[in-house]
């Protein structure tokens, strides 16, 4: 059984679920053996979409997929975190289409090719599903060896994106999850 | 059929003239009926699945015919046989020719007569399927008449080598209408090439480092300037700040100015437009001397190249929040936002009466799209694939429940980018910039029919 980090020790105490996944990974290592928490580790490695989370509500709708975010709430591509604009083009830092070596898309006659809108993703979620977004809380998790934060994009809904019954999560005066998002941060762990 | 037709000869060659022209008539008009209603049923219907679907039939139609496999589905449905005893043998013919003309009876020989009414169907031309059904009706009366006139009744049966000839040349027919059809769809007009504009005949465009061009009827003249714009009875070019507006025929100078950062311009017969920076601005050409201002972008937008026709200025506006399609009536100073998308990129409007044509990159697609300017329903005219792919929507090694990935099919995404367009009566055009090393583009200028 690998030892937990510092980091991840930190991060992982730093949220409810992350302790009853501490506790729960104790109990079961007195109770059953080195083999089953491995075993039970890999299941828990397959049983959610990416990296950390650990509820079946999915992901908010995102440019690319999975649904990176930078600190301000604006899809990153998840493979290399680059920025992308609403169309999932990567851009530089003021908006613009940049190529694959980061050299800003022109013209023929030289000038920036136009900016394409950049929408948060919790906020697109928000239009697309029709209900005013919020983002209250988040959790944390140890993933490729950074801290990766885990956030709940909130509403008032019944229902989340998949059309199950939203839960409450890290949302808070009564609204519930729509959907999961997450930012990479560039803490080891 | 052939010996019905044929035994009309027996009464002399003017009967049997009466009796081969009745039955080509009523194939005529069984054609005209059945295909000019589906022509124009499908101008009323803009469907792509439609087209999706003509396209598959007209293929399986080909490698059916191609393989000679058995023509299916049949009508077993045979034209009445006691008409030719009741009635006089040309009326007899042309209510066969009627039947047979509309494909409501008798056994087809080819599998792409069942291609041809999809086709005329999907075409979105009353015209243009009409033009198929007279063919379908050419290919139909042809082989009865020209064997009833030799008294070959039975060739076709006695040769079917003959026939299975014949369906591989139809394959091969309706092989190269397709291919020809999908060239006339879209194709290059000039490259490197872009910025078009358009009126009637007159066709113009910029070519990057070298200058504008003017195609009339296909001939090509370099005109003395860069950015040309047509519009009206007017041409217009720029060399450095030195604007000049000529006649479109004769190429006379009719204004010439000095406008300081032009760049992109316009022209109708009234006015001159141009856009500078981050400003676009209108001038009458009646009094070069005073210009307004039509639009000014904010630091963090940008303004697209500006179209005109009559008094109508129309532009995109783009911002990180948004983008939309401007129309300003520079006489009155009327203006009207007429399309906007949050999350899709619009761009480069042109203009023609109550049509605007229009690029929407999207997510998942980037369109060419012709609309009403007033808003309405867009009719795509060309689709390039998206200008990003998209992953997984899962990490390595996890399940795929709960993702949520943007497009429903996984895209194939692009370089190229749809960008400056112009719209004849006939023919949209469009410039497809194609990325090169260091960020730069490289213009394609390609026409789509408005069918």
């Amino acid at each position: 059984m690998r030892e937990l980090s510092l980091s991840e020790a930190v991060a992982a105490s730093t949220s409810r679920r992350g302790f009853l996944a501490r506790a729960g990974r104790l109990l079961l290592g007195v109770s059953g053996g080195g083999f089953l928490v491995a075993a039970l580790r890999a299941q828990k490695a397959e049983a959610y979409h990416f990296c950390g989370h650990i509820y079946t509500t999915g992901s908010c709708p995102h440019p690319v997929g999975l649904p990176r975010i930078d600190r301000n709430g604006f899809p990153l591509r998840a493979v290399d975190g680059k920025p992308v604009d609403d169309l999932g083009r990567q851009i530089d830092a003021v908006g613009r289409p940049v190529d694959p070596r980061g050299d800003l898309l022109r013209d023929p006659d030289g000038n920036p090719l136009p900016l394409a809108p950049r929408t948060r993703v919790c906020t697109a979620a928000g239009r697309e599903f029709g209900f005013r977004p919020q983002i209250d809380g988040a959790w944390y998790r140890c993933c490729n060896g950074h801290v990766r934060k885990l956030v709940d994009c909130c509403g008032s809904v019944r229902n989340r994106i998949n059309g199950d019954a939203a839960l409450t999560g890290y949302c808070y005066s009564g609204r519930r999850v729509f959907c999961v998002m997450y930012y990479d941060t560039k803490i080891k762990c | 059929m052939v010996g019905t037709v044929g035994a009309a000869r027996q009464n002399g060659r003017r009967a049997f003239a009466l009796t081969a022209a009745a039955f080509a008539a009523g194939l005529a008009l069984g054609a005209t009926l059945v295909f000019g209603a589906l022509g124009l049923l499908g101008e009323t219907v803009h469907s792509r699945v439609l087209v999706i679907a003509a396209v598959a039939v007209a293929a399986a139609a080909i490698l059916s015919d191609a393989a000679g496999l058995r023509v299916r589905p049949q009508i077993r449905f045979q034209v009445p046989e006691r008409w030719r005893r009741t009635m006089p043998l040309p009326q007899a013919l042309f209510l066969y020719g009627l039947l047979l003309g509309a494909g409501l009876t008798t056994y087809v020989p080819a599998t792409a007569a069942w291609a041809l009414p999809a086709l005329g169907l999907a075409l979105g031309s009353a015209a243009g399927s009409l033009a198929i059904g007279l063919g379908f009706a050419l290919g139909r009366a042809l082989p009865v008449l020209v064997l009833a006139a030799r008294g070959e009744e039975t060739a076709l049966a006695e040769r079917p080598q003959g026939l299975r000839a014949l369906r591989a040349l139809i394959a091969a027919s309706l092989l190269l209408a397709l291919v020809a059809g999908e060239v006339q769809a879209a194709g290059t007009v000039a490259a490197p090439a872009g910025d078009p504009s358009v009126v009637g005949a007159d066709l113009a465009w910029q070519q990057p480092g070298v200058g504008g061009f003017l195609s009339r009827n296909g001939v090509k003249t370099q005109l003395p300037g860069n950015d040309p714009a047509v519009g009206g009875a007017l041409v217009a070019w720029h060399a450095g700040p030195a604007v000049t507006v000529a006649a479109r025929d004769t190429l006379a100078p009719m204004v010439q100015e000095t406008i300081a950062g032009a760049q992109k311009l316009a022209v109708s017969d009234r006015w001159l437009v141009w856009r500078s920076g981050r400003q676009i601005r209108v001038q009458p050409l009646s009094d070069p001397s005073r210009s307004a201002l039509v639009v000014e972008a904010k630091r963090v937008a940008e303004l697209g190249r500006p179209a005109l026709d009559g008094d109508l200025v129309v532009y995109h506006y783009s911002t990180a929040a948004g983008s939309w399609l401007t129309a300003v009536n520079v006489a009155n100073g009327t203006r009207r936002r007429v399309r906007f998308a949050r999350d899709a990129q619009l761009l480069n409007p042109s203009l023609l009466g109550p049509s605007l044509l229009y690029v929407r990159a999207s997510r998942c697609s980037q369109e060419l799209r012709l609309g009403p300017l007033r808003g309405g329903k867009d009719r795509v005219l060309f689709e390039l694939p998206p200008l990003a792919g998209q992953d997984s929507g899962h990490d390595r090694g996890h399940t795929s429940q709960g993702e949520h990935v943007p497009c429903p099919h996984r895209p194939k995404p692009t370089t190229r980018i749809l960008w400056t367009t112009a719209l004849s009566d006939t023919t949209a055009y469009v410039t497809i910039l194609r990325p090169r090393r260091g960020g730069r583009t490289t213009p394609t200028l390609i026409a789509v029919s408005r069918r």
